[in-house]
């Protein structure tokens, strides 16, 4: 479970503050798989930044998993990042230096968790790259990256999943096989889903779409049909 | 998760990406500046550890031993005991004034009786025909024997096997003697004639010694161990309240310590440039490691990593990192170390000890401070990058990484030359010369830089596009100026010091060095004694007067010298060491004293004799650090000091001091410091009066002359003609410091060229990691249209201006520090180096720009897109 209320984030320019958010209220369950959309630069990627516990609020209040970031230090939002967020950015953000297999065994690895090779392993097949495990990011094409770093997202079994316009740097197809293997994952796992996307078709698989417009709640769309991949 | 696990997969994380990382090149350079961090200083410490050992070795046969005493009367048999308890060798001489006679004459002879240890340190040398050359031998004479100096033999009319009468008993005449290693040590009964030397057990039987004899009796003593040394000297200054003291070379000799002293000192500075340029390189290559880094952390904390997990890893991929380089380094220093020998092996005469395991230590606490002071700060600073940078690239932090690593940086070469050089004056001198340097380089090639623009805009544009570069990359460039200038300064330094130090030291002991010194000449002999070497075609040089002198009081006081033995004190001079009333550590150590009151004994004790003379001229070598030299105008009642006499005493100018001199009391005030360079060979005087001030107090003269071997008989007809002079020579003085240059001029030249080439590769590694940082942006460059003449030329330009501003500010920057090693710290007359003017920022432009553009051709020949896709 995720909650804000009266999210607001400011930051100082030359200019003076800039109001990046303004009070956000937000509620999304265990298990709800919720797109944020909006214009670019209409703060979505910051949203993201601040529910994950990637930084900080100027005021409001944010729960995640059950416990109030607000209150917590950068450490301890590290260690609840560790048991509980995994994240898939539109860079994809691997390692440049570690394989593929190392890439995903990594966070299993950081948690302390046993049997770190073979879970990467089994991943990586699950995303079609079983025979690619030891190429470095640089000789994978962006598809089979972001692929990689699905395959990372889910190898701790994180509760909740952040995604930062997973599909923004692929073209339609590869976007659309990528987000397929997300969405099946997701299933699986059964995982909450905070997915950023301008995408509107993207936004409509999803249980939820919350619209964002210059910082503020410009709407809210449910799906009562389940998506189909 | 439990704690074991947790910890293990730590090291786990931390392996991998180290070797990773190891594999993809980016720890490459800072493993490399480790390496040769270590490498460099353990194989110059390796080497100089030994050198120093073996030139100390050496000097040691000076005395024939490590450790001496002397005293006028048998020594107390505590101390020998203890001596021997402790595991010392021990031999004793007895030095006495005796007639020898033959059957056909008689010559007064300076005799030394010998235990059958001796010498503990060097040879004798003997042969069995008068003026051959002999061979060693490593003992004296035995019992029933006599050794005689070569110009005994055909004045007495003696062969080897003859009789030779001493006093009441009858010896045998067993050998020539042409050398013994602590001939010059020996005080004047040693230069009252030629030597005889006997076994220790027939002193008794000639019954030459009565009550009231000048006799000097010395005690060797010899370990293999430094350390033990030392404590064995403190115990007998502890049991016997400063009555006796055992000195070592250093003291014994005020020359030869100074040449060791300056031995040390350029070896120093080696390994000292050693270390600047490998913190330099460690400094780079960490600074590039961290930047690389920033994202890595940031996913790492999106991943959930804490900052001090993030600290853990880092640190333990460094101590991985220093572990293995400090086994390749030593290894690899070993090997120069070896090298460096190899080399040296024509000319390195001195048998060299085995290698302790210090250097080794050195090299590897070298490595770590170096890896703490300079690489571990900005890595550090990685832990505080923002985890939001996964989201947006610009974030980087900057609460900490701008000055800390700075701090550390200097703190940690701080810590660093005060180690090496362990001299906190020379350390504080270094540290604010290299800090108001670094400021004002800075602003300097901060000017630079930001002016380039207006530079040259109307010359194309490569010209341009290079400009821009530079002004842009402004920061950064002054970062890389910085390192190339330092780089290229020490290289211009060390290449000038070679030259001008080792040139200016050899100068120091020309070939016609004098090697005899005629002390206790009167007034009236002066003429006559002239008028023999005029006749015998010697080229004497002037008189000087000599009178010995104490000081009584500072400013009405009793002095107070510093507690720990100075080189103002500790120290004998040639001149003092030879002087004809005896030495007052010996008239305290008697303890006969009608001065019962002890405290005074000790700092009258203390306050040795000093042999003292007047001028007008400043001597030659001396130079004046204080205050003005009288010259022609001079009034009585001043007097010059040496400054380290002058620190030990902490006399200031204008201090009044009184002297006794031939028991009457005089005063004088102090018109200004001198240093003095005792290993010149040349009359050196801690003390000199103005003209006018002492004259009336009995002086005797001395002088100097250079006798080649083939008119050593010339002595007897001196000795014969004047009689009560007092003849030194100091051939084997002069050859030990010759040694001393010569071993160490070969070295230095050798270590200043490895620090040379590890300056080089600084260089090499810092353009290249400066390169990269251009390979994306002149990829994005090409794609845009750029073509590869126009980004060629454009590099080339921009790095010949970066090189050649690093070479204007390396020139300032050399000649600077040149000034205030050769003024201050080995105390020569510095000048400047036109050339160097040109050279140095010729250099730098040709260096920088030829390495930049070598490697250039990797930019412009990668293609595009393969650079853009690895720097994601
Ligand atoms: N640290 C900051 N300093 C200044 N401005 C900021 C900062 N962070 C965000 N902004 C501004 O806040 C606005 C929202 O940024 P954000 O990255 O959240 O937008 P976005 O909705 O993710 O846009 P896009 O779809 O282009 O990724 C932008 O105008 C951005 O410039
Ligand atoms: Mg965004």
């Amino acid at each position: 479970m995720i909650r804000t209320s009266g999210l607001t984030k400011r930051v100082p320019t030359s200019e003076g503050e800039l109001t990046i958010l303004e009070d956000i209220d937000l509620h999304i369950e265990n298990g709800e798989r919720v797109a944020i959309v909006g214009a670019s630069g209409s703060g979505k990627s910051t949203l993201l930044g601040l529910m994950a516990g990637l930084d900080t609020a100027t005021s409001g209040e944010i729960w995640l998993h059950g416990r109030k970031l607000s209150a917590m230090g950068e450490e301890q939002r590290a260690l609840l990042r560790a048991q509980a967020v995994g994240f898939v950015f539109q860079t994809f953000q691997l390692l440049p230096s570690l394989t593929a297999l190392e890439n995903v065994m990594l966070p299993i690895e950081l948690k302390g968790d046993s049997g770190a090779g073979e879970k990467a392993r089994d991943l990586l097949g699950r995303v079609g790259l079983a025979d690619r495990w030891h190429h470095y990011p640089n000789q994978l094409s962006g598809g089979e990256q972001q692929r990689v770093a699905i395959a990372r997202a889910f190898a701790t079994n994180a509760p909740i999943l952040f995604a930062d316009e997973p599909t923004g740097n692929l073209d339609t197809a590869t976007g659309g096989k990528v987000i397929d293997i997300l969405f099946e994952l997701n299933r699986e796992f059964d995982t909450t889903l905070v997915l950023v996307t301008h995408d509107e078709r993207l936004a409509h698989q999803c249980d939820r779409m919350i619209k964002l417009a210059a910082g503020r709640i410009a709407g809210e769309e449910s799906r009562v049909e389940a998506a189909h991949a | 998760m439990p704690e074991a696990s947790g910890l293990q997969s730590l090291f786990t994380v931390a392996w991998r990406l180290m070797w990773r990382d190891w594999r993809g090149g980016e720890l490459r350079l800072l493993f490399f500046a480790l390496v040769l961090a270590v490498t460099s200083v353990t194989g110059i410490a390796l080497f100089t550890d030994r050198l120093e050992r073996a030139l100390l070795l050496e000097s040691a046969n000076m005395l024939a031993a490590d450790r001496v005493l002397h005293s006028p009367e048998p020594p107390p048999g505590e101390i020998n005991a203890e001596a021997v308890r402790r595991g010392f060798r021990t031999a004793s001489t007895l030095s006495f004034t005796s007639m020898a006679f033959s059957d056909t004459g008689n010559m007064l002879v300076a005799a030394k009786a010998v235990s059958d240890a001796y010498p503990l340190r060097g040879e004798v040398i003997t042969t069995m025909q008068p003026f051959t050359r002999g061979a060693p031998v490593a003992h004296g004479p035995p019992p029933g024997e006599v050794w005689l100096e070569s110009r005994v033999l055909p004045a007495l009319g003696l062969a080897v096997g003859d009789r030779v009468f001493v006093g009441e008993t009858e010896l045998t005449l067993g050998a020539v003697i042409i050398a013994e290693p602590d001939r010059g040590q020996g005080g004047i009964v040693d230069n009252a004639g030629p030597r005889l030397m006997l076994h220790m057990d027939d002193v008794a039987a000639t019954n030459v010694i009565q009550l009231g004899s000048r006799v000097s009796y010395r005690s060797l003593f010899s370990h293999d161990d430094f350390d033990r040394l030392d404590e064995f000297e403190q115990w007998v200054r502890d049991s016997f309240d400063g009555n006796y003291y055992i000195r070592d070379v250093r003291e014994e000799s005020e020359e030869v310590a100074e040449a060791l002293d300056r031995a040390e000192g350029y070896l120093l500075l080696g390994s000292l440039f050693a270390v600047l340029l490998a913190g330099l390189a460690i400094a780079l290559g960490a600074r590039r490691y961290s930047e690389r880094h920033y994202d890595y952390v940031a996913i790492l904390k999106t991943l959930g990593c804490t900052s001090r997990r993030i600290s853990s890893i880092y640190l333990l991929i460094q101590l991985q990192l220093a572990a293995m380089a400090v086994l390749l380094g030593s290894g690899l220093g070993y090997l120069v170390h070896e090298g460096i020998l190899r080399a040296l092996r024509a000319s390195l005469q001195v048998d060299l000890p085995p290698p302790g395991a210090q250097p080794y230590l050195v090299g590897a606490l070298t490595a770590f401070i170096c890896l703490l002071a300079f690489a571990l700060p900005p890595l550090l600073a990685l832990r505080e990058t923002p985890p939001l940078r996964v989201l947006r690239k610009d974030l980087t932090q900057t609460r900490f990484s701008d000055r800390i690593p700075y701090a550390f940086g200097i703190a940690g070469s701080i810590f660093l030359i005060l180690w090496y050089s362990q001299d906190l004056v020379l350390t504080s001198l270094l540290v604010l010369g290299v800090a108001g340097a670094g400021l004002l380089l800075s602003l300097v090639s901060l000017l630079f830089l930001a002016s380039s623009g207006s530079a040259g805009m109307k010359a194309g544009n490569a010209w341009k596009l290079a400009m821009t570069a530079v002004r842009r990359r402004r920061r950064h460039n002054v970062l890389q100026v910085m390192v190339f200038a330092v780089t290229i300064m020490s290289l211009l330094i060390l290449g000038l010091l070679r030259t001008d130090l080792i040139a200016d030291w050899q100068a120091q002991l020309p070939e016609d060095t004098p090697n005899l010194f005629m002390m206790n000449v009167t007034g009236a002999q002066v003429e006559d004694i002239e008028a023999f070497f005029a006749e015998n075609e010697v080229d004497a040089n002037a008189f000087y007067p000599l009178v010995s002198a104490r000081v009584r009081t500072v400013n009405g006081a009793e002095p107070e010298p510093a507690e720990e033995a100075a080189d103002g004190e500790g120290g004998g001079s040639l001149l003092e060491n030879n002087q004809l009333e005896p030495a007052d550590s010996a008239d305290a150590a008697t303890g006969s004293g009608e001065s019962a009151d002890a405290e005074g004994r000790r700092v009258r004790g203390r306050l040795s004799r000093r042999q003292v003379t007047w001028s007008n001229e400043l001597p030659p070598d001396n130079r004046v650090t204080l205050g003005e030299w009288w010259g022609d105008a001079s009034r009585p009642g001043f007097v010059s000091i040496d400054e380290e006499y002058a620190d030990w005493l902490d006399l200031e100018i204008g201090d009044i001091l009184e002297f006794e001199i031939n028991q009457q009391f005089v005063s004088a005030e102090i018109a200004n410091f001198r240093s003095v360079r005792w290993d010149n060979m040349q009359p050196n005087f801690f003390i000199i009066f103005s003209p006018g001030t002492i004259d009336h107090l009995g002086a005797t003269f001395l002088s100097t002359v250079r006798l080649e071997s083939g008119q050593k008989l010339l002595l007897n007809d001196l000795i014969r003609q004047f009689p009560t002079i007092v003849v030194v020579e100091v051939d084997a003085l002069i050859e030990q410091i010759q040694t001393i240059i010569s071993q160490v001029t070969s070295a230095i030249e050798l270590i200043f060229a490895l620090v040379l080439v590890a300056g080089a590769l600084v260089l090499l590694a810092c353009v290249s990691a400066s390169l990269d940082e251009r390979f994306h942006e002149n990829a994005i460059l090409r794609t845009l249209g750029a073509g590869r003449k126009l980004i060629l030329t454009s590099l080339l330009i921009e790095f010949s201006f970066i090189g050649a501003v690093a070479g204007v500010i390396a020139t300032l920057g050399a000649e600077g520090g040149l000034f205030y090693l050769q003024e201050q710290v080995f105390e020569q007359d510095f000048q400047l180096h036109y050339w160097v003017w040109l050279a140095g920022p010729a250099l730098g432009t040709a260096i920088i720009a030829a390495l930049g553009v070598n490697s250039t051709r990797k930019v412009v020949n990668t293609s595009p897109l393969t650079v853009l896709r690895r720097v994601v």
